[in-house]
């Protein structure tokens, strides 16, 4: 990412949608910024970091989601405007907060930033979060472009220090992740200097009297929203059909109405402002159709509330035909696109979408699906957690009790696939793998003999798996706690945190050892470098025998992908061809077919493994598992000491 | 978050094993699948498959001595006639039965008994006879594993008895595969001798027919897993590692088992009840596809019982007792009628044992 | 500012993650925008970096701001990192008309290393995208990036095979400088020779 004071004001420039979130913030003069990395979140807080220092404010990656909220609370309590950003998820750990801090109300202007992730296309879940909106009584802003975006965030902070509330700005994947042209406006001159008046408290009570407050504060910040200019309408005054549509959905909807040439025939009625609706526009729009089609991501949240809105005055409006996710015409599940609102006014207008030849598209598909295999997401060439999840397959192997591995979510997660041997058993959310391993190392007693091992990741280990870890220490579960230990965020691109004793801007942290916490939790610990097979093995199979109580391996090797940048691995892996017996070898592909690097390959031609050069970094795991010793690793001339 | 594939429908030959032996629980730890296939593991005595070979055929079933099929009085016979002996119940066919010991002071306090194979294995390196040995030692953390001997002091590092299974099989099937042309010797319980006779008669095994000089058997009733073992004695209070252990010959009835205190005797039952159950479907008391096999001299505790099979066998006794290595007189008539008591009772035990298998 | 062939111009550029994708659409959708355009670049990323395919979509207008996803079988160019995965997407945004320029080095997906998939044919993949384009560009990108001394180059070799199909309102001019934008000085000697073998590669082609 790169600093965004620096851009110039007035001059239009290519911003992704998550660096223009950042953009705005500071031009809204932010003083703090929290977050926990996650996508399609992690580059507003990246941005942010990078410009911190030239724009002299604070900029933190929290140990996770709940902290860094009630970080930026503390700065709005102190006057300041602060923010907290994360993906879908992170709503979910904050949650308890918010729905607390909507009733003690804030000073500075404070805004949630959510990006969500339609078509679960870096997450777990594709969860609405603006639901949170509802939940809390809060604010709620969908941005459809970049640009919007910068706007966006201005205008959420002026309008929280009106109502003395959170604003929440949500986010999608397309639009996090969407460049597009932006102006910059100006950045402020000054900041307020952090004052918290001793005589002032934030809390809750009398909650049902400041419950009431709170839902006065909405009501005014609808009236505010109101005339904002963020819901646009365009189209005839009279539509045969409106489409209510938010965020790229609304511009999906545009597109859809060109392609099918019905732009005279229907309107748009864009919000960006979904919660509190605009109830007066939206009854004028509504009073002007007897058509209406929803047009949103993922979940009908706007669809259920204008319908709500509709019931309440439909002596007045009378009857009208509603279409959306209720009646099948839009999905609610996975992303939008303009072809499946072309599809849907088509179906409502009576209209085909113009589309390519059949023969052609017929022609495509069959040569497609002949031709193109599924290309399996999988751990990238040297990932140690490769070498992990061999190790724990083979001792669960040997074990031969059936054991199982609660998984927990980071790149590990995708031990379910095959490039993990899918030898993650489950995996939910953040600190879900000790949680659910403490509940099964508890069914001893009533004949439960399967091994029990979870594996987190490190950062993971700090933002949500030590109440599990304690809570399973002090009730004594039997599992074995497996800390894959990268030094990184590794999936969402890098960051650091309380492990690696760096922070968001590069300033020296203290650092966190999770064998030190381990220790003093009473959990023995021991640490091994998973790319060292047999040890790795030895240390899992004795951790796994031991039984009773929790016990710890720290499998601790450096991400693959940062020790490329770090100048390399140590080895040139090649296959021997006189040692590889190939198909005469009884192996049958053992490397490239089992162990599945892909940096492995089976060379039809030669009948012989072989090493693609492009993609093999050098690890030299690969080694260890050739039962003819044919994979050699000899030390990289040029090879980081 | 990606596509899963699915993994090969095609797995025969080491499906048939996990499922016809180790799921069964039959596996004994002999090792005939181990050494050469990265599918298997072998770890704390126990043989794991985790992930499908995909091939037809292979060394795990072709030999697995606890491969259900064919039944074992037809494989044994089979393997008999292929190997140019015959098939001769209870205790095999025998050219000469001795009683005895080894002489040399340095067998005394490591061997079971009299120290002969000990002896026998040594003189067959020094002799050039043969130029390594595939015996079985205690390894990490007193797990019992195949190792290879070149020489007399690493043929004593092997002397005693464990009584544990340790897969020494695989080290005999990585001593065949080396690009190597001397001679092998191999001592083995008498499964691990099924299934180095059934190596011996295979057609993809030709190192094997090619390779092995001598093949030494040992006396056996049954055999004990390791983890199962640890967790007796665990229970027992006898702390490991286990230095050696021995089943004295009837009517003692127990286990003995020595660790750094020093002795300590479990009852017979105990150690039964925890024993593979493949040993239970075991006919052979006596490893009858031997050269020659040894054991324990009933009612003469410090002497050996031999039961020399083949003229390899033979040469190699007559050798050694010409040295003077061996103190050896004929076998009395009246140990050999107990022998032959003892082996029709494995047999019919086993039978017994089988049919219970296939009908219940 | 130059007319575009048509409007929006759809513009895709997909490869394996790793590959260097979402860097090329980057620098396409900056050297627009420096030329006056509207500009839309819709990403998808998040797991790219393990393996799976990742795919830019590059959406070029005088005025209109459009949504960061294009419409199924309306692309009008097709830039591919990596044979097959211009097939793949040739079979959701293709049409009779499309311009696909590849790289002809494939990434062999895991499934394909394993065994449980098998990877086309390239003859056999070649023609499939020259019957259902109206011109193939297939270019030995990582060949030619292995001989300037990285792999990685490749991506800049397919901007600079791009910029000469013709079919942009910009040229390699501008994509240079909005390389510059990107890289120091001190890595713009290598970027600007496969920027210019890129167009030879295209021009043989």
């Amino acid at each position: 990412m790169a600093d965004l004071t620096k851009l110039t004001p007035g001059q239009r420039t290519l911003l992704q949608g998550n660096e223009a979130i950042a953009r705005g913030a500071l031009e809204a003069g932010i003083s703090l910024a929290a977050a926990y990395p996650g996508n399609p979140s992690s580059e507003i807080l990246e941005s942010l970091a990078d410009s911190a220092a030239a724009a002299g404010i604070y900029v933190e990656w929290s140990a996770n989601e709940k902290v860094a909220l009630e970080a930026a609370a503390g700065a709005s309590f102190a006057g300041l405007r602060a923010m907290a950003s994360m993906k879908q998820n992170g709503v979910n750990v904050c949650q308890d907060f918010i729905c607390n801090l909507t009733i003690s109300g804030t000073k500075g202007g404070i805004v949630l930033v959510t990006a969500d992730d339609p078509g679960s296309i870096s997450s777990t879940n594709e969860q609405d979060a603006r639901f949170i909106a509802k939940l809390a009584e809060l604010p709620l802003l969908e941005p459809s472009t970049p640009a919007e975006c910068l706007a966006m965030m201005r205008f959420a902070f002026e309008l929280s220090e009106q109502i003395g509330n959170l604003v929440v700005l949500r986010s999608i994947s397309r639009l996090s992740h969407t460049r597009a042209g932006v102006t910059p406006g100006a950045l402020p001159a000054s900041r307020p200097q952090p004052y918290w008046d001793p005589k002032v408290a934030w809390h809750t009570l009398p909650t049902v009297l400041r419950h009431k407050a709170m839902l006065a504060k909405l009501a005014k910040a609808g009236e505010i929203m109101s005339a904002a200019g963020f819901n646009a309408y365009s189209g005839p005054e009279r539509p045969e059909l409106l489409v209510i549509a938010s965020a790229s959905s609304a511009l999906y909807a545009d597109e859809a109405r060109d392609r099918l040439g019905v732009a005279e025939r229907v309107g748009l009625l864009k919000l960006g402002c979904t919660w509190p609706l605009d109830e007066a526009l939206l009854l004028r729009h509504l009073a002007a159709t007897e058509q209406i089609l929803f047009a949103e991501e993922v979940d009908p949240f706007i669809e259920d509330n204008v319908k709500a809105l509709y019931a309440q005055h439909a002596p007045e409006l009378g009857v009208k035909r509603f279409f959306g996710a209720a009646t099948g015409h839009t999905p609610p599940v996975g992303e939008m696109s303009p072809d499946v609102l072309a599809e849907a006014l088509g179906k409502i207008l009576g209209r085909e979408p113009a589309t390519v030849d059949a023969a052609y598209l017929e022609r495509v598909a069959q040569r497609v699906a002949a031709l193109v295999p599924p290309r399996e997401f999988g751990f990238c060439p040297g990932c140690p957690h490769r070498a992990s999840f061999w190790s724990m397959k083979q001792v669960l192997a040997a074990d031969g009790r059936d054991g199982l591995v609660s998984g927990d979510i980071g790149c590990y997660s995708l031990a379910m696939l095959p490039t993990g041997f899918q030898r993650a058993n489950a995996v939910h959310c953040m600190g879900s793998g000790p949680g659910v391993a403490g509940g099964l190392g508890q069914l001893r007693s009533q004949g439960f003999d399967q091994p029990v091992i979870t594996t987190v990741g490190d950062s993971t280990f700090f933002h949500a798996a030590l109440p599990a870890i304690i809570n399973a220490r002090w009730n004594q579960s039997d599992f074995v706690l497996v800390v894959l230990d990268n030094s990184a965020t590794a999936m969402t691109g890098f960051q650091p945190h309380p492990g690696t004793g760096q922070t968001a801007t590069g300033r020296p942290g203290s650092q966190l050892d999770p064998q030190t916490v381990l220790t003093a939790l009473g959990v023995p610990c021991s640490v091994v470098d998973p790319y060292d097979l047999e040890a790795t093995q030895q240390a899992l199979y004795d951790a796994v025998q031991a039984g009773g109580g929790v016990r710890a391996l720290i499998l601790r090797r450096v991400c693959a992908l940062v020790q490329n940048k770090r100048g390399g691995h140590p080895y040139t892996v090649s296959v021997d061809p006189d040692k590889c017996r190939g198909e005469n070898c009884g192996c049958h592909r053992f490397c490239s077919r089992v162990f599945r690097c892909p940096g492995l390959a089976f060379d039809e031609a030669a009948g012989k493994a072989t090493i693609d050069p492009v993609v093999c970094v050098g690890c030299g795991v690969c080694t260890q598992i050739c039962p003819a010793g044919a994979i050699q690793a000899e030390p990289r001339k040029e090879a980081a000491a | 978050m990606g596509a899963v594939a699915e993994l090969p429908a095609n797995q025969a030959c080491l499906d048939r094993l996990t499922s016809e032996v180790i799921n069964q629980g039959l596996c004994v730890a002999c090792g005939a699948c181990l050494g050469l296939c990265p599918h298997l593991i072998f770890l704390d005595g126990q043989v794991a498959a985790p992930d499908a070979c995909g091939l037809s055929e292979g060394r795990c079933i072709d030999l697995c001595p606890m491969d259900p099929a064919p039944e074992p009085a037809a494989r044994r016979q089979e393997l008999h006639q292929a190997l140019g002996s015959s098939y001769q119940p209870p205790i095999g066919p025998v050219i000469e039965a001795w009683q005895g010991r080894a002489v040399a002071a340095d067998l005394q306090g490591k061997v079971q008994y009299g120290g002969v194979v000990s002896e026998l294995v040594s003189l067959a390196l020094e002799e050039g006879l043969v130029g390594e040995a595939v015996v079985t030692v205690a390894g990490q953390r007193g797990v019992p594993q195949g190792a290879r001997a070149k020489n007399r002091p690493e043929v004593l590092a092997a002397a005693g008895s464990i009584y544990a299974g340790g897969g020494a099989l695989g080290e005999l099937n990585r001593a065949l595969a080396e690009p190597a042309d001397h001679s092998l010797a191999v001592v083995g319980l008498p499964c691990q001798v099924l299934a180095i006779a059934g190596m011996k008669s295979h057609p993809r095994y030709p190192a094997a027919a090619q390779r092995l000089g001598l093949v030494i058997g040992l006396f056996c009733t049954m055999n004990l897993p390791v983890r199962g073992l640890r967790r007796l004695l665990q229970a027992e209070g006898v702390e490991g590692p286990v230095l050696k252990s021995d089943f004295p010959p009837p009517p003692a009835g127990v286990y003995q088992v020595w660790n750094q205190s020093g002795l300590h005797e479990l009852p017979i039952e105990k150690v039964r009840d925890i024993r593979f159950s493949g040993c239970a479907l075991c006919p052979d008391l006596t490893a009858e596809l031997s050269d020659l096999s040894v054991g324990a001299c009933e009612g003469r505790p410090g002497l050996n019982t031999i039961l020399v099979r083949t003229p390899a066998g033979a040469k190699l006794v007559e050798r050694a007792r010409k040295l003077g290595r061996l103190e050896l007189e004929p076998a009395a008539a009246e140990s050999m009628d107990h022998l032959q008591i003892a082996a029709t009772n494995k047999r019919a035990r086993a039978e017994q044992a089988r049919a219970e298998r296939q009908h219940g | 500012m130059k007319a575009l062939k048509q409007e929006p111009l759809d513009l895709i550029v997909t490869g394996v993650g790793g590959q260097g994708n979402v860097l090329a659409s980057q620098v396409l959708g900056r050297a627009l925008l420096a030329a006056g355009y509207q500009v839309t670049v819709g990403e998808t990323y998040g797991l790219s970096q393990r393996g799976g395919p990742v795919m830019s979509m590059v959406r070029v207008t005088k005025e209109k701001v459009m949504g960061p996803t294009i419409p199924a079988h309306s692309a009008a160019a097709l830039v591919s990192l990596e044979p097959l995965e211009a097939l793949r997407v040739l079979g959701t945004y293709g049409h009779p008309g499309v311009v696909v320029l590849t790289n002809d080095r494939p990434l062999l997906p895991l499934n394909v290393i394993a065994g449980t998939d098998r990877y086309p044919d390239l003859a056999e993949l070649k023609q499939a995208l020259s019957e259902n384009c109206a011109k193939l560009y297939w270019l030995p990108a990582t060949e030619t990036a292995l001989n300037l001394g990285n792999p990685i180059l490749a991506n800049v070799i397919m901007l600079g095979a791009l910029a000469a199909a013709g079919l942009l309102p910009i040229g390699a001019a501008e994509i240079e400088a909005a390389l510059g934008a990107i890289f120091p000085e001190s890595k713009m000697g290598v970027n600007r020779r496969a920027l210019a073998k890129g167009a030879e590669l295209a021009a043989a082609a």
